[in-house]
């Protein structure tokens, strides 16, 4: 886990880590690394990957509509807003 | 006492206020809902209607539900202004049964930790010990209860985050079949390991509990399209000839020798009453730590990746552009172990070790799954101690290594992997501290660990003993 392998993950996360905690993070981010590492030396040939304890895949339904517009109540908890959008910084110059 | 009419709804919600204000140094409160309370409880006494067996029950719900118009944060910065416009389903269950949201519960910031100390409102404490952890991340929620505060909670369940804080504060947990209760309105940490259950003093009032709870949800895919059984229909079942696992590859002899003589205390009294212990194996249950802390962190770095300052919660101030909100909003709002299990996750799931991380988690977790299908062959349930440690000091584990902490989670994660139902139930104390016992059920068999669970609670006391309370 080096420094650039961080920072990048970081990036992907949207995070960014003040400097005196990297040390720190990087530290802890190893240790679970070596932890999760251990599971190598398990035999998994051959083995399906369970992803669910269900073991479902998505339900379908009917393409009906099922509720009203309700823009009003979930623009409310944004930061910022008018009454049709959330507003952010400008993204196209 | 509310049937026979010699306390009043409304009384009872008074007195769970006066209460909850007399040991607020518990911090196991976020946000009260006291003037909603008293009105419902006021509505509940003028109803003519019969009562249900929740109808006027003080409720406190952890703050990891969406609850209409009260505030939910997950116990974190980042939510800190967030009001849902919405409830989740397994609280407007437990409302429309007729229970009395008291307040939200501290917890452990988005369900992750076992010890309620990364919340953003600051830690709980035990209500054994002030300055000791209730266990978490549920830790609100158990303490409210452990406190006679509230009689009910909920709590949700993870690796253990139910079962847990239930051990370290002396009551009863359980968690049940994943997809058993709907997790709409359940803010997510990892959805394929996520589940809400009830907090209690007794197995009894956990399966009233499970019944209101509990159901099929269209609006949740995972949830199981299965009838719920009464929970309480076959509590008193005598446990003569229930078979009972052990768990060979669990090595208690590393354990406190007070943590080891309760297990056998307990193991004895089973005997006793003709259950028969029968050694299992479950070979690759020693992977279930490194497994969890590979397949959690990669779901919830997905789950968190909501936050993102545009539509709710915390928004940093004085950003460059879009990529600049995202960075600093979160950055901001999330605590550290979060971010720790964030960053974990997102290498797990990155290019060139997906494989070697997320999968290979995913694949170790089918063979831990398939130990038990193979074991539940010859056995009807399992049982081992619910925690290795009592609780702790705040501070005393996890801040020099994490995995001191997530080693805490050893005897519960297993069941979260494998969905299974698990219940915690009190079996002595420990150095004066609670002690838990966990009893580990085969899928959709929530009843059966409720029955040894009852049938323990009615030939012993622990269940019953209180802490003093001197220190709050």
């Amino acid at each position: 886990m080096d420094q650039e392998t961080v920072r990048t993950i970081c990036y992907l996360a949207r995070l960014e880590i003040d400097k005196e905690k990297s040390e720190k993070i990087e530290n802890d981010l190893e240790t679970i690394i070596q932890l999760i590492g251990g599971l190598q030396a398990i035999d998994t040939s051959e083995v399906e990957p369970l992803y669910s304890p269900l073991e479902k895949t998505a339900l379908k339904h009917e393409d009906i509509e099922a509720s009203d517009n309700q823009k009003e109540k979930f623009l409310k908890n944004a930061a910022a807003s008018n009454k049709d959008y959330f507003l952010v910084p400008r993204v196209v110059e | 006492m509310l049937d026979h009419k010699s306390i009043s709804s409304s009384e009872l919600i008074q007195e769970t206020f006066r209460l909850a204000k007399q040991y607020q140094d518990l911090n196991c409160f976020v946000t009260m809902n006291e003037d909603r309370g008293i009105k419902k409880a006021h509505s509940i006494d003028q109803a003519d209607s019969s009562h249900s067996q929740l109808s006027g029950i003080p409720m406190a719900q952890k703050d990891l539900f969406c609850t209409e118009g009260l505030r939910t944060t997950c116990s974190s910065k980042i939510l800190s202004n967030f009001i849902p416009p919405y409830t989740a389903t397994a609280v407007q269950k437990l409302e429309e049964a007729g229970s009395i949201i008291v307040g939200k519960t501290n917890m452990d910031e988005f369900a992750m930790g076992s010890s309620n100390e990364t919340s953003y409102f600051g830690n709980v404490h035990n209500p054994w010990r002030k300055g000791y952890v209730p266990g978490g991340s549920s830790g609100g929620s158990a303490a409210a209860v452990a406190a006679g505060i509230v009689s009910a909670a909920t709590g949700t369940d993870t690796g253990g985050s139910i079962r847990q804080p239930a051990a370290h504060c002396g009551i009863t947990g359980l968690k049940p079949t994943y997809g058993r209760v709907s997790r709409w309105g359940m803010i997510a940490f990892a959805s394929s390991l996520d589940q809400a259950g009830p907090l209690a003093r007794t197995a009894e009032d956990c399966a009233i509990l499970l019944n209101a709870m509990s159901g099929h949800d269209l609006k949740d895919t995972t949830s199981l399209d299965v009838e719920t059984p009464d929970f309480l229909a076959s509590i008193n079942q005598p446990v003569k000839g229930l078979k009972i696992g052990i768990i060979k590859e669990f090595d208690l002899g590393d354990l406190d020798s007070e943590v080891q003589a309760r297990f056998e205390e307990s193991k004895n009294l089973y005997e006793k009453l003709g259950a028969e212990f029968i050694e299992i194996s479950l070979p690759n249950i020693s992977a279930s730590v490194p497994t969890y802390y590979s397949i959690a962190p990669a779901e919830c770095s997905s789950n968190l990746s909501r936050f993102d300052g545009v539509r709710f919660g915390h928004r940093a101030d004085n950003t460059e552009d879009l990529n600049d909100l995202y960075i600093k909003s979160r950055s901001e709002g999330f605590g550290e172990e979060v971010k720790r299990r964030i960053l974990i996750g997102t290498y797990a799931l990155s290019a060139g070790y997906y494989d070697a991380y997320y999968k290979k988690a995913q694949q170790v977790r089918r063979l831990i799954k398939n130990d038990f299908e193979e074991a539940f062959n010859s056995v009807d349930l399992m049982m081992t101690p619910t925690s290795p440690n009592t609780a702790f000091a705040f501070g005393s584990k996890g801040a020099q290594n994490p995995i001191e902490l997530y080693l805490e989670d050893l005897f519960t994660i297993s069941s979260n992997l494998a969905g299974l139902p698990a219940i915690s139930i009190p079996h002595g104390m420990v150095h004066s501290l609670p002690s838990g016992l966990q009893l580990i059920g085969n899928f959709l068999q929530e009843d059966k660990i409720l029955n040894a669970a009852h049938i323990f609670q009615q030939n012993s006391e622990f269940h019953l003993a209180k802490p003093s309370m001197e220190d709050f």
